[in-house]
C-alpha cells in the first residue's frame, strides 16, 4: 500500500520536472512551425543554465538570471538564424556544431567562472503557493504550490496554441513552415518570420534552462541538461507539433523520470536504464505506429 | 552547379577553407587570452602533445580511428540524402557487440578472435543504423529525429549490461572484464599505442571511396541522394537501398565501436565515447564528404585531442573544452565561408548570365530577368 503523501510528492516532482522542458519544447514547436529545425536546442538549454547561474551570481538577483539565460538562447538562436536563414546552411549541421560549442564552452566557464565552489552558488527560486487553492486536498500542492516559473511554463501552453492558430502572425508562421514558396508568393515576409520563431524559441528554451538551474540546483555543472534538450525536441514530434501534445509528452516523460528517482520506494523491479530509456523508445514506437496522423510542417528543414 | 571554371571554382574551395582555417586560430586564439592563457604557449604545448614525439604521433593516430570510421558511415548515409545523427548509439552498441561476440566465444582464438568481434560490431551497428533507415524507407519518418533518440536508448542499453549483467563480480567500476590478449587488436608501432584499428580505419577508407565512386551500388547511393522520385522512376530499388546504406552506416560505427573495446581499451567501459558520434558529423561535412577528404579532417582533429592533453599541466580548465570549441567554431566557420562562397559563384553566374545576353541582343527571359 503506497500512502498518498507519496503519490502527492510523486505527481509534484513531475510537474516541476516539466516546466524547464515544457518551456524548451514549445520554443522549439514554434520554431519548427515555421520551418526551422534546431537540434541545438540542447546547446540553447545548456547555455541558458549557465548564463543563468552566471548573471544571477554576478547581480544577487534570479530575475536578471532568468534574463541572462533567455540572451544566451537568444544569442545561440542568432548564430543559427545567421547560418541557416541568412546563409541557407544546412541546418542539422549547424544545429551539431553548436551543441558541441556550447558544450565546450560551458563546461570551461563552470571551472572558470563557479571554481571550486561546488556548493549552492546562487539562491533558487521559491515555490509561490497560490492562495486558497494550493489548500485544495491532492491537487493543491500538486499544482498549486510551484515556482512562478513553473506557472508561467503552463501558460505558455494555451498562449502558444492560440498565438499560433488564432492570430495573423500565428497563420503567416504556420505558411512558412509548411509551404514557404507560397507563403513567399502570398506576400509574407519568410525570412522575417523564422527569424523572429527562432529567437523566440532562443529566448524560451534558454529560460527553460536557466529554470534547472536556478529553480532547482543553484549551480551549474559541466553538461547540466545532459540530453533534456533531445527529450523536448522528441516531446514536439510526439505530441504531434501542438501546444498540448508537447505538454502531455513531456508530462508523461517526467512521470516516468520521476518515478524512476522513486522506482526502489515504489518497489518497482525494473532496471532503472529501462525508465531512462523510455521516453526516447516511446517516441519512437509512437511515431513508428501513429506516424500517418503526426505530420511534421511540410517546409521543416528546407531553407529558403 | 555553376557556369564558373573549375579552376576558379577549385580556388574559391581553397579559399573558404583557408578562410575558415585562419578564422577559427583567431577565435580560438581570443578565446584563449581571454581565459587569461597564452595562446602561443598553449598551442606550443597542444603541439608537443599532438606531434613532438613518437607517443605522441602515435597518440594522434590512435585519436584519428574512431572519428575517421564513423566520419566515414555518416558521409556514405549524407551522399545517400540521408542523415545518420545516431553515430554515437551505434558505436556503443557495435562496442557492446564486439565485446558480447568476445566474451561468448572463448574457443575462438588466435587471428580469428578479434575478426569474430570486429564482425560482430559491425553487424550490430548496422543493424541499429538499418531501424531509423526503415523507419524512413517504409514509414516515411523523418530519419533525423529517430537516429537522433536511439542513441540515448543505445547507452542505456550499454548502461545496463556493463552495470548489470556483463559487470565483474564484486566490481563498482561499470565495465567487463577486460578481454583476453588473444581476442584483442595488436599494437602495430612499439613505442605507442597505436593498434591495427588504425589499419582497419584506412583500409575502410579505401572501401568508402571504391564503393562510393567504382561500384553500381556507390552510382544508385549518389543517384537517391541527388534526387529520391527520379531514382525511383528509373527503378532504382530506393526503399531497400534507404534501409542498407543507413546500415551501412551504422556498420562504420559499429566498427569503431569494437576497434574501442578490441583495441584501445580492451573492455567495454560505460561511457567510453566523449562523442565521436556527434563530432564525426562535422568531420563528414569538413572532408566534403570525400573519403579522403574526411581522412585528413579526422586526422585534424585526432591530433587536436591528443593536443589537449597537452594543457593539461598549464591550464587545466582549458584541456577538456579546447577541443570540442576548435571543433564547434571550425564547423561554424567552414559552413559560413563554404555558403559565401557558393553565393558569390551564384552572382558570378548571374553576371557572367548578363553579359552573354547583351552579346546575344536578344530580349530577356523571365527566368533571366
Amino acid at each position: 500500500m503506497i500512502d498518498t503523501n507519496a503519490i502527492v510528492l510523486l505527481f509534484t516532482a513531475t510537474i516541476a520536472l516539466a516546466s524547464p522542458l515544457l518551456f524548451a519544447a514549445l520554443g522549439e514547436l514554434i520554431s519548427e512551425r515555421a520551418g526551422i529545425l534546431n537540434i541545438n536546442l540542447e546547446a540553447m538549454m545548456l547555455g541558458g543554465a549557465f548564463c543563468g547561474v552566471w548573471a544571477a551570481s554576478a547581480t544577487t538577483s534570479l530575475f536578471a538570471g532568468f534574463v541572462g539565460a533567455g540572451l544566451a538562447g537568444v544569442i545561440i538562436a542568432a548564430v543559427h538564424g545567421v547560418l541557416c536563414i541568412v546563409l541557407r546552411a544546412e541546418q542539422v549541421v549547424s544545429g551539431v556544431a553548436l551543441n558541441i560549442l556550447v558544450l565546450g564552452t560551458t563546461t570551461y566557464g563552470a571551472g572558470a567562472v563557479f571554481g571550486s565552489n561546488i556548493g549552492r552558488s546562487v539562491d533558487t527560486l521559491v515555490a509561490w503557493p497560490i492562495p486558497f487553492l494550493s489548500d485544495l486536498p491532492l491537487i493543491g500542492p500538486v499544482l498549486f504550490d510551484q515556482t512562478v516559473a513553473t506557472y508561467i511554463a503552463f501558460l505558455l501552453v494555451p498562449l502558444v496554441w492560440w498565438g499560433i492558430n488564432r492570430t495573423v502572425a500565428g497563420l503567416a508562421l504556420q505558411a512558412t513552415g509548411e509551404q514557404p514558396a507560397a507563403a513567399i508568393s502570398m506576400g509574407i515576409n519568410v525570412r522575417l518570420s523564422r527569424w523572429i520563431a527562432l529567437l523566440t524559441c532562443g529566448a524560451l528554451a534558454g529560460i527553460g534552462g536557466g529554470q534547472l538551474t536556478l529553480a532547482g540546483l543553484g549551480t551549474f555543472t559541466p553538461n547540466v541538461t545532459a540530453g533534456r534538450g533531445f527529450i523536448a525536441l522528441a516531446a514536439v514530434v510526439f505530441g504531434r507539433w501542438t501546444p498540448s501534445g508537447a505538454m502531455v509528452a513531456i508530462l508523461l516523460f517526467t512521470l516516468i523520470e520521476s518515478l524512476q528517482v522513486r522506482a526502489q520506494i515504489l518497489g518497482i523491479k525494473l532496471p532503472y536504464q529501462v525508465l531512462v530509456m523510455a521516453p526516447y523508445l516511446a517516441t519512437i514506437i509512437a511515431l513508428a505506429l501513429f506516424m500517418k496522423r503526426m505530420k511534421a510542417p511540410r517546409g521543416l528543414g528546407i531553407n529558403v | 552547379m555553376t557556369l564558373a571554371p573549375t579552376s576558379l571554382r577549385s580556388l574559391a574551395l581553397v579559399l573558404a577553407f583557408a578562410v575558415a582555417g585562419l578564422m577559427t586560430l583567431l577565435e580560438a586564439s581570443a578565446f584563449l587570452a581571454a581565459a587569461g592563457i597564452d595562446p602561443l604557449e598553449a598551442f606550443h604545448n597542444m603541439y608537443v602533445a599532438a606531434l613532438g614525439s613518437k607517443f605522441a604521433i602515435g597518440t594522434s593516430l590512435a585519436k584519428t580511428v574512431p572519428r575517421l570510421l564513423c566520419a566515414l558511415g555518416i558521409a556514405l548515409a549524407i551522399r545517400g540524402g540521408l542523415w545518420n545523427i545516431g553515430a554515437e548509439g551505434q558505436i556503443y552498441l557495435g562496442a557492446a557487440g564486439a565485446a558480447g561476440a568476445a566474451m561468448f566465444t572463448p574457443d575462438i582464438t588466435g587471428i580469428h578472435g578479434p575478426v569474430v568481434g570486429l564482425i560482430a560490431g559491425f553487424l550490430v551497428g548496422a543493424l541499429w543504423g538499418a531501424i531509423p533507415g526503415a523507419l524512413r524507407a517504409y514509414r516515411g519518418i523523418n530519419e533525423v529525429i529517430t537516429s537522433l533518440l536511439l542513441v540515448y536508448v543505445a547507452i542505456q542499453i550499454v548502461n545496463y549490461l556493463v552495470e548489470g549483467p556483463w559487470l565483474v563480480p564484486n566490481s563498482t567500476f561499470p565495465a567487463t572484464a577486460v578481454l583476453p590478449p588473444s581476442d584483442r587488436l595488436s599494437r602495430i608501432w612499439p613505442g605507442t599505442l597505436l593498434n591495427s584499428g588504425f589499419l582497419i580505419a584506412l583500409a575502410m577508407t579505401l572501401v568508402a571511396h571504391v564503393l562510393l565512386y567504382k561500384t553500381e551500388f556507390g552510382l544508385w547511393i549518389r543517384s537517391i541522394g541527388g534526387n529520391e522520385r527520379a531514382s525511383h522512376v528509373m527503378g532504382l530499388p530506393v526503399g531497400l537501398m534507404l534501409v542498407a546504406v543507413m546500415a551501412l552506416s551504422g556498420g562504420f560505427a559499429g566498427l569503431a565501436g569494437a576497434i574501442e573495446v578490441l583495441g584501445t581499451r580492451g573492455r567495454l567501459v560505460e561511457g567510453f565515447s566523449p562523442g565521436y558520434g556527434f563530432e564525426a558529423i562535422a568531420i563528414a561535412l569538413l572532408g566534403r564528404l570525400h573519403p579522403f577528404g574526411i581522412a585528413c579532417a579526422a586526422l585534424i582533429f585526432g591530433a587536436l585531442d591528443a593536443g589537449s592533453g597537452g594543457l593539461q599541466v598549464s591550464s587545466a580548465g582549458m584541456s577538456s573544452a579546447i577541443s570540442p570549441i576548435v571543433e564547434g567554431l571550425a564547423v561554424i566557420n567552414l559552413l559560413a565561408s563554404l555558403r559565401l562562397i557558393e553565393i558569390s559563384l551564384k552572382h558570378y553566374d548571374a553576371r557572367k548570365a548578363l553579359g552573354d545576353r547583351q552579346r546575344s541582343d536578344r530580349p530577356p527571359t523571365l527566368k533571366e530577368a
